[in-house]
């Protein structure tokens, strides 16, 4: 029976990657966070269900975060760059940052770093169109104990975690969002970078299981990041020091690099590369 | 035979009348039982009794104030050696009590022989301890990896099929064993074999000593057994490699006393395409090179890369603590003709005879004809420990030696 069910899983995903997914099947049954039985979670895995939906987690950085369709599931080059940006920069409680997570997903992006960074020292915020996103953010700071902000002064000593449905691409925004105030120090995203033409390519366990909005960045992928460009141009939307750290899609580096350099207000950028070796992080400093 | 360094006061009065000594009928041994021990154990207690000399004459070094900064040092030296002049303290009085006992031995009241009989085997038994047991363990210096748990990797050796099969009893074996215990194991990664068994295998273990005492399952464990797979009812003779680390924290990658960040490259296994958005298939493993050295450690169980690169990092350190204990034992044998020695991990050390229903150790000569008890974790410890106490043994010679 169980022979059956992994050669099964063998024949779709390649003995190796099978191997390895069989285990953390297993795991995920024996710790219960899985409420599948294998039999289950092989079926669903055959048909093409990214696993990370069918086990309903993903570890990133030190934390294990909930994962559910169709928000996107956080990957490993976002995992990579962002612990690299919490080494990069150090805020300290004294001067406490605030950050916009721009299309927050999960959240992983401001959870992490509110994990990583000292207390009291960053107050973070997430914004995206979609109610399941804010949702699954919402529940995935519950779960790494990262409170909303407050007025209360407990509060004000430890990093906190907020979130607004907003459509960044609205002329509105950031004035209908009441609860996002500039300026900020740090902006971060990972906005939807897929090209019109590689959106029809993508494997299907992303095409049919993850958000398309959460992917299609416009007919060339670089509409989020214009947009981000002209967000970060206007006054008073960041500190005179801050920073932008933008992911981006394979290929994309240089002309994001060169969008946010127009803005006239960011004066040195730098890329950095995801560790299979593709640009990956536009950072720029104003 | 050894000076009395301080007066001492008997704590308990004498319980018996002195008598007059009947003349000495029975056999000689009582009276000799003392000497027999004193010259097994004449080195040690040669050494024990001139560390007393010197611990006395810091003693009396001590100014009257105790204004110096010297004073502070040696009141610390002091006191560290204080439970060897209290052992040293007991030892003495047993041994006067001893001398006592045997005059009452031949005693004319049968009542007073019986009570002093009695008293003779106690003694006996509290002189031997002292001098196998109390002593030795003050001398040597404490273990400066006692606070450690272990790192065990197991590699399946020649044997093919069978070979990863009793890698599978063995895994099972300490994980039982580590249970009795009380100590917490954890299997990081291991490679099954299609053909059922494993091919290799970390497992974690934490606990206070846990690595002083598995540290001798290093080597080459050898299994003679007739394979469940053999049709024929041929006995099979497969090995099994057993490397045991100490286990180092966890750290996320940063620079420590062991190795710098830029000593080590850090890769990603397998190819992803464009990556990010475009993929979402899970590829955790990476592989870290100790450029120095040449170790590589590879990890792929946990399923993020953040966890597998913290795993790996501390396999790495745990091999690189390794190698700095094993290269300070050879440094140390090299200055003082140790006997201790630094394992060989390519020597046999022990035999698994299921026809025999026995384990032998062969670097002990220990033997137990219990086969299924030690493969159950049961009677494991049994063998731990005599192999833990010839170690205890052979780091004291050398303490004799270089004295
Ligand atoms: C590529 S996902 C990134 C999610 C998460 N930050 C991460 O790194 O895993 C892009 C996110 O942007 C959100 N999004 C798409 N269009 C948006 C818009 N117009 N305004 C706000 N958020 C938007 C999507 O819902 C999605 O959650």
């Amino acid at each position: 029976m169980q022979h059956r069910l992994f050669a099964k899983l063998a024949a779709q995903l390649g003995r190796q990657q099978a191997s390895l997914e069989w285990k953390w099947m297993n795991d995920a049954i024996a710790s219960d966070t899985s409420k599948n039985s294998l039999q289950d979670i092989v079926r669903r895995r055959c048909l093409g269900e990214p696993l990370q939906y069918i086990l309903g987690t993903q570890p990133f950085g030190p934390l294990n975060l909930l994962v559910r369709p169709p928000v996107l599931i956080p990957r490993p080059e976002t995992e990579h760059w962002v612990i690299k940006l919490s080494e990069a920069i150090r805020p300290t409680a004294q001067s406490p940052f605030s950050l916009l997570d721009i299309g927050t997903g999960s959240g992983c992006i401001p959870l992490l770093l509110c994990h990583l960074w000292p207390q009291g020292s960053v107050h973070t915020h997430g914004v995206d169109i979609s109610p399941h996103a804010i949702r699954l953010a919402n529940d995935n700071a519950l779960l790494a104990g990262i409170p909303p902000p407050s007025d209360g002064d407990y509060l004000k000593r430890r990093n906190t975690f907020g979130t607004t449905p907003a459509n960044f691409l609205a002329p509105t925004f950031p004035e209908e969002a009441m609860q996002i105030k500039p300026p900020f120090h740090i902006i971060t995203s990972n906005p939807p970078y897929i090209p019109w033409k590689e959106f029809l390519e993508l494997p299907r366990s992303v095409s049919e299981y993850e958000d398309p909005k959460a992917l299609f960045g416009g007919p060339s992928g670089l509409e989020f990041y214009e947009a981000i460009a002209r967000f970060v141009g206007r006054k008073d939307m960041m500190t005179s020091d801050g920073v932008v750290a933008l992911e981006v899609g394979r290929g994309q580096a240089k002309a994001v690099e060169e969008l946010i350099r127009t803005t006239g207000r960011v004066h040195h950028t730098e890329i950095w590369t995801d560790p299979w070796g593709i640009e990956r992080t536009v950072i720029g400093r104003m | 035979m050894f000076r009395l360094l301080r007066p001492f006061v008997h704590r308990h009065p004498p319980l018996y009348r002195r008598a007059h000594v009947v003349a000495a009928n029975g056999n000689q041994a009582p009276a000799n039982t003392l000497q027999n021990i004193e010259k097994e154990h004449e080195r040690l207690l040669r050494v024990v009794e001139r560390r007393i000399t010197e611990r006395q004459s810091m003693y009396s070094q001590l100014t009257d104030q105790m204004s110096t900064p010297d004073d502070i040092a040696k009141l610390r030296q002091l006191k560290e050696s204080e439970p060897l002049q209290n052992a040293w303290d007991d030892w003495l009085k047993a041994r006067e009590a001893f001398n006592e006992t045997i005059e009452l031995l031949t005693d004319s009241d049968p009542s007073m022989r019986a009570l002093a009989t009695e008293e003779y085997t106690t003694l006996t038994e509290q002189l031997n301890k002292s001098v196998t047991e109390t002593l030795p363990q003050l001398l040597v210096p404490p273990s400066e990896t006692a606070h450690l748990g272990a790192l065990m990797e197991l590699k399946s050796g020649v044997g093919g099929s069978e070979s990863s099969l009793f890698l599978a009893d063995m895994l099972r074996m300490y994980q039982r064993l580590a249970n009795a215990s009380r100590w917490k194991a954890q299997v990081v990664t291991q490679n099954d074999l299609e053909t059922g068994g494993i091919k290799d295998a970390i497992m974690e273990i934490k606990g206070e000593g846990v690595y002083d005492s598995l540290r001798w399952e290093s080597g080459v464990h050898r299994v003679q057994r007739v394979p469940a797979t053999e049709a024929s009812g041929r006995v099979h003779t497969s090995t099994v490699a057993v490397v045991v680390l100490p286990l180092m924290e966890e750290t996320d990658g940063k620079n420590d006393d062991l190795f710098s960040m830029d000593e080590v490259k850090v890769e990603v296994m397998r190819a992803r395409g464009a990556g990010g958005q475009h993929v979402n298939k899970t590829e955790s493993a990476v592989r870290l090179t100790h450029i120095p050295s040449g170790i590589t450690v590879s990890m792929q169980d946990e399923r993020s890369q953040h966890q597998n690169k913290r795993r790996a990092f501390q396999v790495l350190r745990s091999r690189l603590m390794d190698r700095k204990i094993m290269r300070e034992i050879e440094e140390r044998r090299a200055t003082r003709l140790n006997l201790v020695r630094t394992a060989d991990r390519s020597e046999k050390i022990r035999t698994y005879n299921y026809a025999q229903d026995r384990v032998t150790d062969h670097r002990i000569g220990l033997t137990l004809k219990n086969l299924t008890g030690i493969m159950e974790g049961d009677d494991l410890q049994e063998v731990l420990d005599a192999l833990k106490k010839n170690h205890d043994e052979e780091v004291m010679e050398d303490m004799l030696n270089s004295a």
